[in-house]
């Protein structure tokens, strides 16, 4: 695993995401499948971008670009100042494990591991090795994500909702400067939903974190600094809500 | 196919099931297909090899070192059978575990319980007969392929028709039986059980009592206390550990058992027939106890001689004569001579009990056990060289003089069990059967009876045949035959004599170890479908953990974690249970070579290491090759 003195220098002021003409493109039986067709978009530090979209827009492709799971087929992403093209598979693991957080719309935690377990894993893969410290500010991730009486429960014996709460605090486990959402509310209640869309909010304000949410939630996109309309791989708007622009 | 698939109905359900769950019905049928071919393959060898040894050792081996070899043989062939229903009985039982998610839902959906479990029975049951049958043709067609007319050991004997027919039908006919039986009971099991329980798959695979106090190491890292929560939190875990365990346990008792055994049958010649000893003789009587001898290992006829013959005959003073010679250790004097004897078995008492409290004794008559030409060897008790392998030791001063010990190739036959009601008339005489031995003189048909009685029966006062045993000095065969030709006597090493007979042995059981090779060979695939089932099993962790930055270094160890520590904890339990098998209960007086038993302990732990190896490199290349899109809901 890669260690902390690993890691890249991907600090570039200002701009978290950078997309210049960036297109991806599948090959399913034979044919080519265009799921991005030249985007170009940037998304500032400390924003929450919202994508926004139809079903196959190409939301989820955007955010797997974004964490280096995927590559642009053409164009340019750079994403806290790495350059993702250039990059291997082992420098993008050690860049996801240290600079990325992921919440998951089916919440996808470790099966075998407990709630802090799961959160106390990821500081283990950014290379975190004071296993007394990880362990203290687990408990304040899971305090603070209100599960402090779940802390040693299963994922499988957690509700939805909480199962969610676990998978934010796994996001920050590490301290990433970049978190990226997939739907986060897409599987639960609207209370539930509503529970998480202000832990979000907590996250940003109290973290600092950008954040970049593919959603079709309200809620989440008045949370938004700039909201990108993807429409058959293609970036139909771009529009910065006029409480950003005031 | 598509209109298979669109029926309604078990077969309908059953092949669109089996299509959908494509790559974990391949592994399924794999496993069982792998299981079922080897095990019919092996045993069919172990039947093969079998009927070859014993044509062949009609001829030349004895009865003891043939039994020994048998004997081994059919433990394996049980052991292979035991280690292939176990593992497919594993297989089908895991393939089952993972339709339960499915099938709870299905009955959750409001299915009849008696349609589910048709419907899954016969899934199953797809899967099972297929895998039986392609197991039975590639067990075939390896078979078929086989060529043994080059091999020199068994050219002689030649192709045996239909040999395997039977094993062909029973050894699939039975895993499918068992398959089956497994399947329905994991089925009815599964269908009874709540909905609840059913569709929450993490549940019903968690342990949830060993949540507790997880093994943590951090010396190894976070990958290594990740696979101990993996491995331990499952609750088949246990069950996983003892089939595994229990494969490679008997693994081992078949491969360190080959080897105790070789050494055993090796050291039975050995014993007989000494290193660094010499055979003095007139030519005539030497070259016929060197056909003797050789008798164990090859064929050829013996001519008629006469043994008694004036000018045969060693004096006792010139026998000692060689015993001054210095580094002359022991003289072996013998008489040998060949004759046709006759068995019996003593009237005596026989009591048995009836139901009641009433003994009832009876006299049993003798009994003809037959006739047959032997080997006759008068021997000095106190001066053999042998030190033979003997069922109640070998002739004492104190013996009477009618007294013989038999040679294991007339045991079962001429001379019957219990020996003291054994008897053997020879030259007018009837002798008491004292003991068997392994020897491979005349190829273990061979009595040995004190020298004096056999002189006075035949009217001799001298030997025949002397045995010296020298030491390792070269001087010591210069003076001695410079001694013998003086008398008129050949002079020859045993040693080549002994290296043909081991060569003989060698050639046997570097055949046989085929078999616990190919079997150890069978538990690495019972394990590369442990491996594949579990990887299936929790394919989508593996992916999150991709997805959230663990490189391919931490998968790797994680996954090597995972598959070699069950194989460690495994081994740590069957190696000594093993070992423990082989020396103590495999064979009787047995030879153990802490060298062979480390040599199979290496191969074992080194095959089965690779395996987990190769699969961990070949499953973490298959994480990364994944992406979000993999993550199932």
């Amino acid at each position: 695993m890669a260690s902390q003195d690993e890691e890249i220098e991907i600090r570039a002021p200002g701009l978290a995401v950078d997309f210049v003409d960036v297109s991806r493109e599948y090959v399913v039986n034979g044919k080519i499948l265009k799921a991005l067709s030249s985007i170009t978009f940037n998304v500032k530090e400390q924003e929450v971008a919202v994508i926004v979209g139809p079903s196959g827009a190409g939301k989820t492709t955007v955010l797997n670009i974004i964490a280096g799971l995927e590559k642009p087929s053409q164009g340019e992403a750079r994403v806290l100042g790495l350059d993702l093209n250039g990059s291997n598979e082992h420098s993008l693991s050690a860049f996801r494990s240290a600079n990325i957080g992921f919440i998951f719309q089916s919440y996808n935690l470790v099966s075998t591991l407990t709630a802090e377990e799961n959160v106390e894993l990821m500081m283990e893969l950014a290379g975190w090795s004071d296993s007394g410290r990880n362990e203290k500010l687990t408990a304040e991730l899971i305090s603070m994500v209100g599960l402090t009486d779940r802390a040693k429960h299963l994922p499988a014996q957690l509700s939805g909702g909480e199962q969610q709460r676990v998978a934010i605090a796994r996001a920050i486990a590490n301290d990433p400067p970049l978190i990226l959402a997939d739907e986060p509310t897409g599987n639960l209640d609207q209370k539930t939903g509503l529970e998480i869309v202000k832990l979000l909010a907590r996250v940003k304000g109290e973290k600092g974190k950008t954040i970049v949410v593919t959603t079709h939630d309200d809620r989440i996109v008045e949370m938004a600094d700039v909201i990108f309309r993807l429409e058959n791989g293609s970036l139909g708007s771009v529009d910065r809500p006029a409480r950003v622009r005031s | 196919m598509e209109v298979w698939g669109a029926l309604i109905g078990p077969l309908g359900f059953a092949v669109k099931s089996l299509r959908r769950r494509g790559f974990h019905s391949y592994l399924a049928f794999l496993g069982l297909a792998l299981t079922v071919a080897t095990t019919t393959f092996l045993l069919l060898l172990g039947q093969d090899l079998s009927t070859r040894l014993g044509i062949d050792s009609s001829m030349r081996s004895t009865f003891g070192i043939s039994w020994l070899i048998f004997a081994y043989l059919v433990l394996a062939l049980g052991l292979i059978g035991i280690v292939g229903l176990l593992s497919t009985s594993y297989l089908v039982s895991s393939m089952i575990s993972q339709r339960m998610r499915d099938i709870g839902v299905i009955k959750a959906a409001g299915a009849l319980p008696r349609r589910l479990l048709s419907y899954v029975t016969f899934e199953a049951l797809l899967v099972i007969v297929s895998s039986c049958l392609v197991g039975a043709l590639s067990a075939l067609l390896v078979y078929a392929s086989w060529s043994w007319p080059s091999i020199s050991l068994f050219k002689q004997v030649g192709p045996i028709a239909n040999a395997g027919a039977t094993i062909l039908i029973v050894v699939p006919m039975i895993s499918f039986l068992l398959a089956y039986v497994v399947a329905s009971f994991r089925v009815r099991r599964i269908v009874g059980s709540s909905s609840v329980d059913a569709i929450s798959k993490q549940l019903a695979n968690l342990d949830l009592k060993s949540l507790g106090n997880p093994l943590r190491i951090r010396r190894f890292g976070s990958a290594f206390n990740l696979a101990t929560r993996n491995v331990s939190r499952d609750r088949g875990f246990n069950k996983t550990l003892l089939s595994i365990g229990v494969c490679i346990c008997l693994s081992m008792v078949v491969l360190s058992g080959a080897l105790v055994s070789a050494d055993t049958s090796a050291s039975y010649v050995v014993r007989a027939m000494p290193p660094h000893v010499l055979i003095v003789a007139n030519s005539n009587i030497y070259n016929q106890y060197v056909s003797l001898a050789t008798s164990f290992s090859r064929i050829a006829p013996l001519p008629p001689i006469d043994y008694g013959n004036e000018s045969y005959i060693i004096s006792p003073q010139n026998a000692s004569a060689f015993r001054a010679i210095p580094g002359v250790q022991t003289v072996d004097t013998r008489l040998i001579t060949m004759s046709s004897i006759t068995g019996y078995i003593k009237a005596h008492f026989a009591s048995n009990q009836d139901t009641g409290e009433n003994i009832n004794t009876q006299i049993i008559p003798e009994v003809d056990t037959g006739s047959t030409d032997a080997l006759i060897v008068g021997i000095n008790a106190t001066s053999a060289i042998g030190d033979w392998y003997t069922s109640d030791g070998f002739l004492q001063s104190v013996d009477a003089p009618y007294t013989m010990i038999a040679g294991d190739s007339l045991v079962g036959n001429i001379v019957q069990t219990p020996f003291n009601l054994s008897q053997v008339s020879a030259f007018g005489y009837r002798y008491d059967v004292k003991s068997a031995l392994v020897d491979p003189l005349n190829a273990g048909r061979v009595l040995y009876a004190p020298v004096q009685t056999l002189q006075k029966s035949l009217g001799l006062t001298g030997f025949n045949v002397l045995l010296l045993k020298v030491n390792n000095d070269p001087t010591v065969l210069s003076s001695v035959s410079q001694l013998a030709s003086s008398f008129g006597f050949t002079v020859g090493s045993q040693d080549p004599i002994l290296k043909s007979n081991l060569a003989f042995l060698n050639g046997i059981w570097s055949h046989i170890f085929l078999i616990p090779i190919l079997s150890l060979s069978l538990t690495c695939g019972i394990l590369l479908s442990y491996l594949a089932t579990n990887f299936s099993r929790r394919f989508n962790d593996y992916v999150v953990l991709k997805v959230l930055g663990a490189n391919v270094w931490y998968r790797l160890r994680l996954l090597l974690w995972e598959s070699w520590g069950v194989i460690a904890i495994s081994m740590l339990i069957a190696i000594p249970v093993a070992w423990a098998v082989s020396i103590f209960f495999l064979i009787p007086d047995p030879i153990v070579s802490i060298a062979n038993l480390e040599l199979s302990t290496i191969v074992s732990a080194s095959a089965l290491s690779g395996v987990s190896v190769a699969s961990a490199a070949i499953l973490s290349r298959r994480i990364g090759l994944t992406t979000v899109k993999d993550l199932k809901p």
